[in-house]
């Protein structure tokens, strides 16, 4: 699932250990434009947006907005399980080459309604 | 070349200013996106596939009045998101040019009609509306993904400039482009009459839809140089013609990431407004704790490997116009002449 950068991650919950490092699984969050479920150490969970992570520093964090929108939320690596997948992956399905499929069957009386946009 | 000589001025003395000071790196334009909502879904744009609780949010005008402040940069361009769904844009805009700062609205025009006939803006030398222009009809309407929008970006523009406000295009060009329709493009954009265009060619954003139409460097070249061959007087660019020339392969250069910052609703954007690897608390974090030698073609970094953009290297032209002799008598020389 990672090596295939063309599928989405959605649905994915990893297992960190010694084929995948949470460094992975992190910056993977990262590069998600979806909602993801931050599981920590202590069992709790938060999902939401993981919009930031740095592990260039003394002791590395990510930063997430909430669902609601609330935050931002700084949490250590150190007390990171794992994370899980589980919104939406945004950008998948928005291909542009399915938007002109879907105007050359509107342009030849298809059932495409006008202006609709990539789904 | 377009750009009004109080606009040319202020930005030459703060180039200068900054070189006497002798700061290693500085910005020239801040790209601030107060949001990420807009009413297209273009295909070459990454910027705005976030989860819905991201995409309601928007920044304060607090909030971006500190981060201009901060930055110090002489000019703001405001992208997104389209920034006519800032519910506070009429009150950010008027703040930004109380401060002279040259602010550049990038819209895609679509509600520009409504917002000038509700009074929201009012005419300024530091106000430009930029109206994404991505060609002719046909090509435009293709490039974001509806059909009318040309047609509505050209009313707009009109009525803008009927009010006596400053409005350029900005075009992203990408595969396929037509150098033949692209000139009839530039005539069509100076009989609507705009100030100027600016030309880019398009990144290759990891998460934008269309990943088969971004150029690369070689086909850039050849592009651009065909486009702006023998280029016609009316014709008016707002934007460096020694970035022109790069884009045309006269010229090379490095990337200069620090030179257009970007500040949202997640902070300082680390390297780049293309660049997504991170966001910093503040701008002085992002200057002084950015790797930047990770970054630009000499870097080897393959995501910079082909960029041409205007983000990364108008800065670059710009900082060459004002501090070599012989950068500031190319830029004279093509202004002159009119030819890139």
């Amino acid at each position: 699932m990672i090596e295939g950068s063309e599928k989405s991650l959605q649905g994915w919950e990893p297992e960190v250990g010694s084929d995948l490092s949470l460094e992975q699984v992190i910056d993977l969050a990262f590069d998600y434009r979806g909602n993801t479920t931050v599981v920590k150490t202590d069992g709790t969970e938060l999902s939401g947006y993981l919009f930031n992570r740095n592990p260039d520093v003394p002791q590395p964090f990510i930063q997430i907005f909430d669902a609601s929108g609330a935050g931002p939320f700084t949490i250590p690596y150190s007390e990171i399980r794992t994370i899980k997948f589980t919104g939406r992956d945004t950008a998948a399905g928005n291909s542009y080459a399915a938007w002109r499929k879907r105007r050359e069957e509107e342009k030849t009386g298809g059932a495409t309604p006008s202006g609709e946009l990539p789904a | 070349m377009s750009v009004p000589v109080s606009q040319m001025w202020a930005v030459a003395s703060y180039v200068v200013k900054q070189r006497l000071g002798g700061r290693r790196r500085y910005p020239l334009v801040l790209m601030l996106e107060p949001l990420f909502r807009c009413n297209l879904a273009c295909a070459g744009c990454g910027k705005i596939q976030y989860p819905a609780q991201i995409l309601r949010k928007h920044l304060t005008v607090e909030a971006c009045l500190r981060a201009v402040e901060e930055c110090g940069a002489p000019i703001v361009s405001i992208p997104g998101g389209e920034p006519l769904m800032y519910p506070d844009i009429g009150r950010l805009v008027e703040e930004l040019t109380a401060r002279k700062k040259y602010v550049y609205l990038c819209t895609n025009a679509i509600l520009l009609r409504e917002k000038l006939e509700a009074g929201v803006f009012k005419p300024s030398k530091y106000l430009t509306f930029s109206v994404h222009m991505d060609g002719l009809r046909e090509e435009h309407d293709e490039s974001v993904c509806r059909e009318g929008v040309y047609d509505e970006a050209a009313e707009g523009i009109q009525e803008a400039l009927r009010r006596g406000f400053r409005v350029t295009t900005n075009t992203t060009l990408f595969e396929g482009a037509s150098p033949l329709r692209m000139r009839e493009f530039f005539d069509a954009m100076m009989d609507l009459g705009v100030e100027g265009m600016t030309l880019s060619p398009g990144y290759s954003y990891s998460k934008a839809p269309d990943q088969d139409h971004f150029l690369p460097t070689r086909k850039t070249q050849e592009l651009f140089s065909r486009m702006l061959a023998n280029p016609k007087r009316r014709w008016k660019f707002n934007q460096s013609p020694l970035f022109l020339q790069f884009l045309m392969g006269k010229r090379d250069y490095e990337c200069t990431p620090w030179g257009n910052p970007t500040f949202n609703m997640f902070g300082w954007q680390r390297p780049c407004y293309l660049l997504q690897e991170g966001y910093a608390e503040s701008f002085q974090d992002l200057i002084e704790n950015t790797r930047w030698e990770r970054y630009g073609k000499k870097s080897g970094n393959p995501k910079c490997r082909d960029c041409m953009v205007h983000c990364g290297f108008e800065a670059t032209a710009v900082h060459e116009t004002f501090t070599s002799w012989k950068g500031f008598r190319d830029t004279v020389v093509a202004t002159v002449t009119g030819k890139p």
